[in-house]
């Protein structure tokens, strides 16, 4: 269980052995050398499909969910609204540490990984990317014409093959159940509609029925974001799975 | 030699006003007036890292070494009391950034304690997997600092080329090269496939094949043995004194790993050694890392070939997916709190013990307080009394043996 | 009128003076008869083929000495590179694999700002780079290379061992103008080196001037029938030994460790004067194995070129020292450093025993030939 290492005893003979076998060693080194260099940018080495580099936007998917922006340690996504007033992220690269929390949060894989790992920027303003911007693949000059990917038998290889990689990556949807808003705890409500306010797609409306108010969710409208279900003050509406609404 | 003393008043040199000097007045004067050198080894100098050494030398023998430690320091422990638990992993893997999986494990396991969430079998062994990975990712990085540090640039260039072979099977675990961000309360963000188990196999032999090639470079080099032998030499009661941990502890002669002690994750469901030396000198502190990656890789072979099937996610978080966080991450862990008291872990980091310790109110989803103690702070003392007594060119062999990485010790 | 005809008269007492002594070349032989009949364009182009002059200005002098500084650094990097699983530098001159990047270095050194700072001894500190290229130029004239020759007595290794043991001084003098804390003690280093190398270096020469019988190098070169190093290997190991300490090459790049004291005596220097300052120990290393060659690898023997006449030696000697300074520059990739006081304990006790056990070995092989 325990090992014991013990430095070796001193000697001319000891050393000048020392001494020849790291000549030698350098010498095989010299004749045949084990390069692992990848000449970039006219190689490019292949990394593997779930790499983290960039993060593209597919605006047709988006929720508005807001979850993304919550969750960055960096607080790096800033919402920006556009003209019909829904709110879509945009990620500033100055302060993004690439650790994909956002694309691990996004319901619906609007938020996507991709290869691309070396865009430049010309000044800091123009680092702070916009949803529109996200939505194209940005702007990259490609010199490279072989790939390099590293492979390991006895020792490494490099396995050089001459393709013009594609470093887009497809992603599927996450698996997980649809869930839509229910005002379940209605007797909580205090009528402060912020609820219908913040609704993205405007899917919740208020009824006035003497003295309390009635929230009703438009089913086919909700999108199961849960902006409203954080944003009220009494916990009045849950995110419920769609099996027990249907019950409901 | 007879020493005469000259009680003239001597004014210290212009130097003393221009730079921001951390020690007094009195120490530089001291120093003039006897026949004493004071050498500053700053920031930006060839073999200090990033920290300042204030060397007092008579002739080639240094009296003493005052440390300057702080320039990398960064507040982590302030700036994780303003960001969500789970916000706080990529903040603490910064420190020592090849060896994340030893780091996350220490925050994560403290509140895995808290919060009573049972980890399944396959994401302990994953987790042992990325902290032995990372274990020798760093021991090859500490040999070629200590290389570089002794003039030896071949053995600076091939231990950072082997540790691209470890950073490439991280990115095909994890994603990413280094800092993965991968071990979340409750397992792993996601999990392993067959062809990278494969790979890791075989990465390990092609490893071992170039490390033998090193050996006969650098580790049995005339050269480093002059340099390393009998040198900067810790006894036992010296280093217990100093607080010294890690492998630099083990090799004074105390057996004392985390490991063993208090075991966790996977460590005693496989077979491995604890590696100690004899003599506290340069060259076994170097001999113990050489070897502690050796069982590392033998570790790894175990834990791959035993590999459980299973779930990678705990129960006891809400995943949809029990094999990949992708989806429901920020339903599982945005808005976890811990209840109130405080949590406590130890881990065996590469270069030591390292103690991690969250204080919570029981009502907030940010931590009240969090403690880290890395090992490269509690062996520094031990480091500054090793130099006592050597040349002005051992201060280096000692740093390179020693392996004090300042952003680590500084946090 | 008269005075036309007196700097006629001392043009040709000068041409006749060179004449006697111009190098033999067949291959651009007609070209120069031709030149030689214009009137004063003669005298220039008998200057430049006069021996002493094309031995210290052209080849091996100063653009010899120019060339091979342009080629070792490059190398040693591409070298070194190929030992470390790496490439060197290759994008300067991408299509000829970046061969000319010291040349490129050198320029940006050019366009640096020389900074003198306040409390250097201005003076000493700008001067001493240039004035060390006199003990490097000196043993030059000693040294023949064949078919040219500086000064030809039967002394010259002597003397331009001694000459070459001039350069240490100006180094330390280098790091004392600096004024500064790590320049003093590169300085101290670099003369507790050379303490350490210089006897068992001399003694090395010694050896093989005993087995030769004689100091000439021209007839060291012809009594090498087969080459020094094999007649005297001792000899070699303590003489190679003693190359690398003298040069500042590792395992022995005490006096300018980079991680230790920061490059040492030129750790003030900086633009033009950096880059006159580090070709310093190449400049030595070229000396010392120009006359490592002609100890111990016979010099400028090799095979007749007809057509290049008194210039084939000339070539050889050339060649041969490249490759032997391209053997040296690998020591940089083996071994890490010495310390200083293991160095010298190497010097006089392992390497001072080497010389002596060489010079015995040298006593034998006379006596065996004379019986």
């Amino acid at each position: 269980m325990v090992k014991v290492v013990k430095p070796p005893k001193k000697g001319l003979v000891r050393s000048a052995a020392g001494h020849l076998r790291a000549i030698t060693e350098v010498a095989k080194v010299v004749v045949n050398p084990g390069t692992i260099t990848v000449h970039y940018p006219r190689e490019r080495r292949k990394y593997p499909e779930n790499f983290r580099g960039m993060i593209m936007f597919d605006m047709e998917e988006c929720i508005s969910c807001f979850r993304c922006a919550h969750i960055c340690p960096a607080n790096a996504i800033q919402m920006y609204p556009n003209e019909e007033g829904r709110y879509y992220p945009g990620i500033d690269y100055a302060k993004c540490i690439f650790c994909h929390f956002c694309v691990d949060s996004c319901p619906t894989a609007a938020l996507k990984r991709s290869k691309i790992h070396d865009v430049a920027y010309k000044d800091v303003d123009s680092m702070s990317v916009t949803p529109k911007q996200m939505n194209s693949v940005p702007e990259i000059v490609r010199e490279d014409s072989v790939t390099v990917e590293y492979d390991f038998e006895r020792d490494i290889q490099l396995i050089k093959r001459k393709e013009f990689e594609n470093l887009l990556v497809e992603v599927e949807k996450p698996e997980r159940p649809e869930f839509k808003a229910v005002p379940q705890y209605g007797d909580n409500c205090i009528g402060c509609r912020m609820c219908m306010f913040s609704c993205p797609v405007n899917a919740i409306k208020s009824k006035f029925e003497e003295t309390k108010v009635i929230l009703e969710t438009d089913f086919n409208k909700c999108t199961g974001c849960g902006v409203c279900v954080r944003i009220c003050p009494t916990e009045v509406l849950i995110l419920t799975p769609i099996e027990e609404v249907d019950h409901q | 030699m007879k020493e005469y003393s000259l009680d003239i008043q001597v004014t210290p040199p212009k130097e003393y006003e221009s730079y921001f000097i951390p020690v007094p007045k009195e120490f530089l004067e001291d120093a003039y007036r006897s026949d004493d050198f004071v050498v500053f080894t700053g920031p930006q100098h060839g073999g200090s890292g990033h920290m300042r050494l204030i060397i007092r030398v008579k002739g080639d023998f240094i009296v003493e070494v005052i440390p300057d430690p702080g320039y990398v320091h960064r507040s982590i422990e302030k700036l994780a009391e303003n960001r969500l638990y789970i916000q706080n992993i990529p903040l603490f893997e910064r420190p020592s950034i090849i060896d994340f999986g030893n780091y996350n494990l220490g925050y994560v396991r403290a509140i895995e304690d808290a919060l009573d969430i049972e980890v399944p079998e396959r994401a302990r062994y994953i987790r042992t997997i990325l902290a032995e990975l990372g274990r020798i990712g760093t021991h090859l990085y500490d040999a070629g600092i200590l290389a570089v540090f002794l003039g030896h640039t071949t053995g600076f260039m091939w231990p950072f080329a082997l540790r691209e072979y470890i950073v490439e099977i991280f990115t095909r675990i994890t994603g990413t090269r280094i800092t993965g961000s991968y071990i979340v309360p409750g397992g792993v963000r996601r999990d392993v496939d067959e062809k990278t188990l494969d790979t890791i196999k075989r990465m390990l032999t092609a490893l071992e094949f170039r490390i033998k090639k090193f050996e006969r470079v650098f580790i049995k080099n005339p050269t480093t043995i002059a340099r390393l032998k009998d040198v900067g030499t810790l006894t036992k009661e010296e280093a217990v004194d100093y607080g010294v941990v890690g492998p630099f502890l083990r090799a004074c002669g105390i057996e004392y790993d985390v490991r063993v002690v208090e075991p966790y994750e996977a460590y005693d469901e496989i077979d491995w050694d604890v590696v100690i030396g004899e003599v506290g000198d340069g060259y076994t502190r170097f001999l113990v890392r050489v070897e502690e990656v050796a069982q590392s890789i033998n570790m790894i072979r175990q834990l791959v070939d035993n590999l459980p099937e299973g779930d990678v996610l705990s129960s006891d978080i809400i995943a949809f997916d029990k094999k990949d966080i992708r989806g429901s991450f920020f339903e599982a862990y945005a808005d976890i709190v811990l209840p109130e008291g405080e949590y406590t872990t130890l881990t065996e980091a590469a270069r030591g013990t390292l103690l991690y310790s969250i204080i919570s109110d029981g009502e907030s989803t940010v931590p009240y307080r969090v403690r880290i103690v890395t090992p490269g702070w509690m062996y520094l003392k031990g480091f500054m009394e090793a130099c006592k007594g050597h040349r002005l060119a051992d201060l280096q062999a000692i740093y390179g043996s020693f392996g004090y990485f300042p952003p680590e010790a500084d946090r | 009128m008269a005075d036309t005809g007196l700097i006629f008269i001392l043009l040709e007492r000068i041409l006749s003076i060179f004449k006697g002594e111009m190098i033999n070349i067949p291959l651009i032989n007609p070209i120069v008869e031709r030149l030689m009949d214009i009137p004063f364009v003669n005298v220039i182009v008998a200057f430049i083929l006069w021996k002493p002059i094309f031995h210290v200005l052209i080849l091996p002098g100063l653009i010899g000495m120019t060339l091979v500084l342009l080629f070792i650094i490059y190398f040693e990097r591409k070298i070194t590179a190929r030992v470390q699983w790496r490439v060197g530098p290759k994008e300067v001159s991408r299509r000829t694999g970046g061969v000319i990047q010291a040349l490129a270095d050198g320029m940006r050194y050019l366009f640096q700002e020389v900074i003198v700072h306040r409390d250097a001894n201005a003076f000493y500190f700008l001067q001493f780079p240039l004035i060390s290229f006199l003990p490097v130029l000196l043993p030059l004239l000693f040294i023949p290379a064949g078919g040219t020759y500086g000064i030809k007595t039967i002394y010259t290794i002597p003397a331009a061992l001694a000459l070459i043991s001039l350069i240490p001084v100006f180094i330390v003098a280098m790091g004392w103008a600096s004024n500064s804390k790590f320049a003093y003690i590169g300085s101290v280093r670099e003369a507790f080196m050379y303490f350490a190398y210089e006897i068992p270096f001399i003694l090395a020469v010694v050896a093989m001037i005993v087995l030769y019988q004689t100091a000439d190098p021209f007839e060291i070169v012809a009594k090498q029938w087969i080459p020094g190093a094999i007649m005297n290997p001792i000899a070699f190991l303590a003489f190679f030994i003693t190359v690398l300490i003298a040069t500042s090459r590792l395992p022995f790049d005490i006096p300018e460790a980079d991680q230790e004291v920061a490059f040492g005596p030129y750790v003030e220097y900086s633009g033009i004067i950096f880059g006159l300052v580090m070709m310093l120990p190449y400049e030595k290393l070229y000396l010392l194995s120009m006359l490592s060659v002609i100890l111990f690898f016979g010099g400028w023997n090799g095979p007749e070129i007809a057509f290049l006449g008194d210039l084939a030696p000339v070539i050889y000697l050339y060649i041969k020292t490249i490759v032997f300074m391209c053997v040296v520059s690998l020591a940089r990739s083996i071994y890490a450093r010495y310390r200083l006081d293991q160095t010298l304990r190497l010097g006089w006790g392992v390497v001072f025993s080497l010389s002596m056990i060489a010079l015995f070995i040298s006593a034998g092989w006379m006596a065996w030939l004379r019986l």
